[in-house]
């Protein structure tokens, strides 16, 4: 029984998604009927709008509020565990809420729910809103089971399926385009979860099946001897789950993946489900092999290494992309790397950083992804050079962006500061000799690329005279513009007042050190 | 189900209540109410925006902002008098602190310095808010610039309340956003690209600052200011430091204007409206200096090596500043190069304050008190070229020369700025310079010093021929268009109550600022040196001494001599006035001449100009260049490994290609013999050659026999036949057997 309720908002998404995708089957009977019918007259259209948003809308946002209320009941509601069954002798599918899994479900949920109701709209444009929630629900109860996965089995499970799961919604609108960049994101992802897999392999002899635990299950006398090996099968990890993270060699997909996507798509990929890689590689580093035992190794150099130049490397890219929504893929490539690099400096403000600007990222990358849905839905705009003149016509739309941006260079007292206030500490407290200064400059080098490649939208957004400058507002309905605003506004107020995630966060790292 | 490692809700409830602020409530109301007032400002603003197509502001708008600088400015005497009441000469001061703000809260507090300063921006504000009233009443936007203007001010108290860096940077870097707004207002070309340089410096600087805090967070575990001397002291390493004060000063440097970040001030202080370029040059370049004064009095304490680095930055930014506002043909940015110039004699007495060690009481007053006379000449000098340019909409001194023939008010409250900044005797100036003056000389130093001296003299002098060469184009020449000319002569009210009391108000605060010294700078400069580190109340400075006025004569030589001989001489074009027959020839007939209409010219050649020819090439061209490739190159790596891999090792095997007819028998059959008769057809059978696909037959014969045999394998005979071989198979076994 108690295994029905740590999973419930799992099986709560699932079956949502099951109904949904079972649902959209119709869509497909539909469409010839559709096509030869050809347009639908005008004066019908406000009429079969309504009706459809009652009848996917409806029980999507239900089903949307549901789970998301479940999980946060479950996950706020004490600790758990549960083996689900044995996938093979001493093999068992093993779920437990600890304070990480919770720090990372409610993320997931803050975003979650703002997206979802955001695609309501967003979605009925693109057409498929059924197939979309589907598997919008599907993936949503993946990362739920992921983020309370207990061993690195169950973890590597729910990993894959979550790939599978999201791999529809890249190739959501079906262009040649959206399928080569689907099946990109298909290969890198995979190839990295298979660099994971042989590590988990290597993995198995010292520590067979044992749960996670914070600070780690290693114990030193077991694996004397074998450093090395053990040391590579950390940096395959590493490396492997990085695919997700967007780090450096293994990032490609990142920018090919997102531009396609529908927004609301993009919003939860760079917004949570890249996160996903972090979490993976948080579990490994922190909650198995332990921070202790890669201190000062040759891996933790290489893992270092990897972040900055990822850091740098996406910041300038996105700099040079004219594409808004591929300038923020990039922009989220980098901005992973300040989490992995936090991660890797292995000291306690470096991961309570990190926590940070995983909650924060979360929240600022899914809004601004919305943004870019917005200007793309009302005005057709895909190019930064072409929303010139914007702030005339959707004045509160910019000011969301303007929010976020802020929020994502650093700029106090938004949420970004604080972050990468802990991320510098991090790296200068770690002990880690010019590393640590040369860590903390990189991030800076990178917040004033940031503004770079975020600000100049806003200026000439506002100030800027468009080629033909209208007057008349077009900005989204309420159901598009409030998600993106409590988006904005919650980039603010977590900024203003991050103590209690500061102390949280805290709390976990100081239980793994 | 609680175990020791998970939280509940009830952990969360008490970490909230730990965020409870305390200590002085007036403080952080002094930098609240701004925010506050200014979004109601901008509702009340936009009310009946309809009626006015846009333009200007209601008037309950404009109302709103006047009691909002007004409260504010009457709650920043009260807090004066609270001060004076109650902790004046005492350790300890008024404080105000928000826990969890921001990661690691803010902190506010109040001594001599923060109040001077904080009396001086609100008293800036409280004047230029009164004149936008009649600048922007017709303006785009306006509302616009009354957020800003009014979330400005909660910034700069912000930032000069400050108790701890972290506060300090956090209101530094919202400033630069808010006034970045100023500086785009007009939303032309040339303000939209100086408002993209001044953010471009905005956030570079503040990400330098930020780093530069980074450093001292890790070396001195506090950044409270007050602590931060003592901390200092007990290090015994101090390379870090110097890199983080370093750091610090750029991003400091960059607000104040300093050489070579002073790219943004001379051109963004023209294009933003008046009001904003008063505040822009009185006090936002102070928010800087106020931060490299944190640096030389608390982290560098009498520091040679630091000091030495300020003089050199100040020297040159003095001098630098003062030449281009020679050759400056626009008011407000000759005006705006003024300001560079007098950061620099700013500059040059923090870093005598690093030099000076005991006896640094005059560099530390010279320097307080120029911040404040500077502030007020600016807000006065800027406020008269905002009222010009409201009247005749043009900057340039060509077109503006003579308008203020007729106008004795307005020429007397120029000329009460200009003496001031040009340090003639009798005036704020002439003090502080003095002061600083006094502070170069009684240092000695040898040779360096002396040229320093020098540079001083002759940027003071320089300073005193760009404002005589203002005063006389604005209000002593004849324009050399009659028709113009006549037409600034006409006598009309050239501005409403509101701006004539902020001017004449503004200028009558700063002669009487000046005329007394001893009643009114001496106290604010005791006030404020508590912060510098000065304890003693200091001996009276004899400011009309003969060596005093010694010092000023020469620099008023200098002025005259730059003035005669290359403001007219050089930069000017001889105008061809008719009935000339003077026997004089060159600079000195000009000279005698002058109220003959010549002009103004700026020989400056176009292309030597930092941003220009460096930093924006630099920035966006050269490194996103170099980088772009090199990030590229590493963006695609695996792309690329992937594509030369299927190209060469793992080449993708040919797909069994689907054939029309036959199989692989009958084709390889086929190509023999149609090899053969290809042979044949060259060798035997050249007469007569054959023209037969023998692939297709051998494919066809396959299928005609394929098809037999699956006819002959259904046949009854075929089945009977098989029978009979089985049966014969059967008795031969049974005979053998």
């Amino acid at each position: 029984m108690e295994s029905l309720w740590i999973l419930s908002p799992a099986l709560a998404a699932g079956a949502a998604g099951v109904f949904f995708l079972t649902a959209s089957f119709t869509e497909y009977i539909s469409l010839p009927e559709l096509a030869d019918r050809g347009e639908e007259p005008q004066e019908g259209e406000s009429g079969s709008r309504t009706l459809r948003l009652s009848r996917v809308g409806a029980p999507a946002l239900g089903a949307l509020l549901t789970a998301a209320a479940l999980a946060m009941v479950v996950a706020w509601s004490g600790d758990g565990e549960v083996i689900l069954f044995h996938l093979m002798k001493d093999v068992p599918v093993y779920f437990r809420i600890d304070p990480l899994g919770r720090w990372f479900v409610t993320l997931a949920t803050a975003v979650w729910v703002p997206v979802g109701i955001y695609s309501i709209v967003y979605i009925r444009r693109e057409g498929g809103e059924k197939r979309f929630y589907g598997f919008y629900f599907l993936v949503y109860g993946a990362l739920v089971c992921l983020y309370f996965a207990g061993n690195l089995v169950t973890m590597y499970l729910f990993y894959e399926f979550m790939t599978l799961a999201s791999f529809p919604l890249v190739l959501h609108n079906g262009s040649r385009e959206a399928i080569m960049a689907g099946l990109k994101y298909l290969f890198y992802s995979l190839c990295g979860a298979y660099m994971g897999l042989f590590g988990i392999f290597l993995f198995h002899h010292v520590f067979g099946t044992a749960a996670f635990s914070p600070g780690g299950i290693l114990r030193q006398e077991a694996v004397r001897g074998q450093e090395e090996l053990l040391l590579t099968a950390v940096l395959l990890l590493v490396v492997g789950l990085g695919a997700k993270a967007g780090m450096f060699p293994l990032h490609a997909w990142l920018p090919a993946a997102h531009p396609v996507a529908p927004s609301p798509a993009s919003a939860v990929l760079s917004g949570v489900l890249v996160k996903s890689g972090v979490l993976a590689i948080l579990r490994v580093v922190y909650y198995v092999v332990g921070p202790e035992f890669l201190r000062g190794t040759w891996v933790q150099y290489v893992w270092m290494t990897l972040a900055l130049i990822t850091i740098g490397m996406g910041s300038l890219l996105a700099c040079r992309e004219p594409v808004l929504k591929k300038r923020l893929a990039y922009s989220t490539v980098s901005q992973l790397s300040y989490i992995l690099f936090g991660l890797a400096v292995l000291s306690p403000e470096g991961l309570v950083g990190a926590l940070l600007h995983v909650a924060f990222h979360g929240v600022i990358k899914s809004g601004l992804f919305l943004t870019a849905g917005v200007f793309l839905h009302c005005s057709g705009k895909t190019e930064a050079e072409e929303l010139r003149g914007i702030g005339r016509t959707m004045p509160t739309t910019l000011w969301g962006y303007t929010l976020l941006a802020l929020a994502l260079i650093g700029i106090p007292p938004a949420c970004g500061f604080v972050s990468k206030w802990y991320l510098a500490q991090g790296a200068l407290e770690a002990g880690l000799g010019v590393w640590g200064y040369v860590g903390a400059a990189v991030l800076l080098l990178s917040a004033i690329l940031t503004a770079g490649y975020l600000l100049p939208i806003v200026t000439r957004g506002f100030f800027g005279n468009g080629p033909a400058p209208q007057t008349e507002r077009q900005e989204p309905g309420a159901a598009m513009l409030l998600p993106l605003l409590v988006l904005a506004a919650l980039s603010m107020v977590l900024g203003l007042l991050p103590g209690i995630l500061t102390e949280y966060a805290g709390i976990i790292a100081q239980s793994t050190m | 189900m609680m175990t020791e490692c998970g939280m509940g809700w009830r952990d969360i409830m008490s970490m909230a209540a730990g965020t409870v602020p305390r200590g002085n409530i007036g403080l952080v109301i002094l930098v609240l109410l701004p925010f506050l007032m200014g979004a109601a400002v901008y509702g009340a603003g936009r009310a009946g925006s309809q009626k006015r197509a846009g333009r200007g502001i209601s008037r309950a708008g404009r109302l709103l902002a006047v009691c909002a600088v007004t409260a504010e400015l009457l709650l920043v005497l009260c807090l004066a008098g609270f001060y004076f009441r109650h902790f004046q000469g005492m350790e300890k001061m008024p404080e105000y602190s928000v826990p969890h703000i921001c990661g690691l809260g803010l902190r506010f507090c109040m001594d001599g310095l923060r109040l001077i300063c904080c009396v001086v921006s609100a008293l800036m504000w409280f004047m230029t808010t009164l004149f936008a009233g009649e600048y922007f009443a017709r303006r785009r936007h306006a509302e616009r610039f009354y957020l800003f203007l009014l979330w400005t001010q909660g910034t700069v108290m912000g930032v000069f309340l400050s108790a701890d860096l972290l506060t300090t940077f956090v209101f530094f870097e919202l400033m630069s956003f808010t006034s970045y707004v100023w500086v785009a207002q007009e939303e032309n070309v040339a303000s939209l690209r100086a408002a993209e340089t001044y953010l471009a410096v905005a956030v570079i600087g503040g990400m330098v600052l930020l780093m530069g805090i980074f450093l001292l967070y890790r070396e001195l575990g506090t950044l409270e200011i007050a602590e931060l001397a003592r901390a200092a002291e007990s290090l015994r390493d101090k390379r870090i430091l110097y890199a983080a004060g370093t750091c610090m000063l750029v991003g400091f440097g960059a607000k104040a204007g300093a050489f070579p970040l002073h790219i943004w001030l001379p051109r963004a202080h023209p294009v933003a409206p008046a009001p904003a370029s008063a505040l822009l040059s009185g006090i936002l370049t102070k928010t800087g200096i106020y931060g490299i004064l944190i640096l030389g009095s608390q982290l560098f304490h009498g520091d040679e090596k630091w000091g030495r680095l300020l003089l050199a930055l100040g020297a040159v930014t003095m001098v630098l500043g003062a030449v281009l506002a020679v050759f400056s043909l626009d008011l407000k940015r000759t005006l705006a190069c003024s300001t560079m110039s007098q950061i620099g004699f700013i500059l040059v007495g923090v870093g005598m304050q690093g030099l000076a060690g005991e006896e640094k009481a005059l560099a530390v007053h010279g320097t307080l008190l120029h911040m404040v006379s500077h502030s007020l000449i600016k807000l006065v000098l800027f406020m008269a070229a905002g009222v010009i340019y409201l009247n005749v909409h043009e900057s340039d001194l060509n077109t503006l020369r003579g308008y203020g023939r007729e106008k004795p008010l307005l020429k007397g409250i120029f000329l009460a700025g200009a003496l001031s900044v040009s340090g003639v005797p009798l005036s704020a100036g002439y003090v502080s310079k003095t002061l600083l003056h006094e502070s170069i000389v009684e240092y000695g130093g040898g040779g360096m010093f002396t040229i320093l001296e020098w540079l001083f003299l002759i940027s003071g002098g320089l300073t005193a021929a760009y404002m005589t060469k203002l005063f006389v184009a604005i209000f002593v020449e004849k324009n050399g268009d009659g028709a113009r000319q006549a037409s600034y002569e006409v006598k009309k009210g050239y501005w409403n109550p509101g701006t004539g009391f902020a001017l004449t108000a503004s200028a009558g605060i700063l002669v009487l600022w000046g005329l007394a010294p001893g009643f009114t700078m001496d106290p604010v400069a005791w006030l404020g040196q508590g912060f510098m580190g000065l304890k003693e109340s200091g001996e009276q400075v004899a400011f009309y001494s003969p060596g005093n006025l010694a010092g000023a004569v020469v620099s008023m030589g200098i002025g005259a001599a730059v003035y005669i001989v290359i403001v007219r001489g050089i930069l000017m074009k001889t105008g061809t006035a008719p009935g000339e027959s003077s026997a004089l020839t060159g600079p000195v007939r000009r000279f005698f001449k002058w109220k003959q209409p010549g002009e103004y010219v700026n020989p400056w050649p176009a292309w030597l100009d930092l941003e220009e020819l460096l930093y924006r090439p630099l920035l966006l061209s050269f490194l996103p260049l170099v980088w772009g490739i090199l990030c590229r190159l590493l963006d695609s790596a695996l792309d690329l490994t992937v594509i030369l891999l299927r190209r060469t090792l793992y080449r993708d095997s040919p797909l069994p290609r689907e054939r029309a007819e036959g199989n692989v028998m009958t084709a390889a059959a086929g190509h023999v013999l149609n090899g053969i008769q290809w042979l044949g057809n060259h060798t035997w059978k050249r007469r007569f050659p054959t023209r037969r696909d023998y692939v297709h037959l051998a494919a066809m014969k396959h299928a005609r026999l394929k098809e037999d045999g699956f006819i002959i394998r259904r046949s009854l005979s075929f089945g009977l036949l098989l029978v009979c071989l089985g049966l014969g198979l059967t008795l031969l076994y049974i005979l053998l057997g």
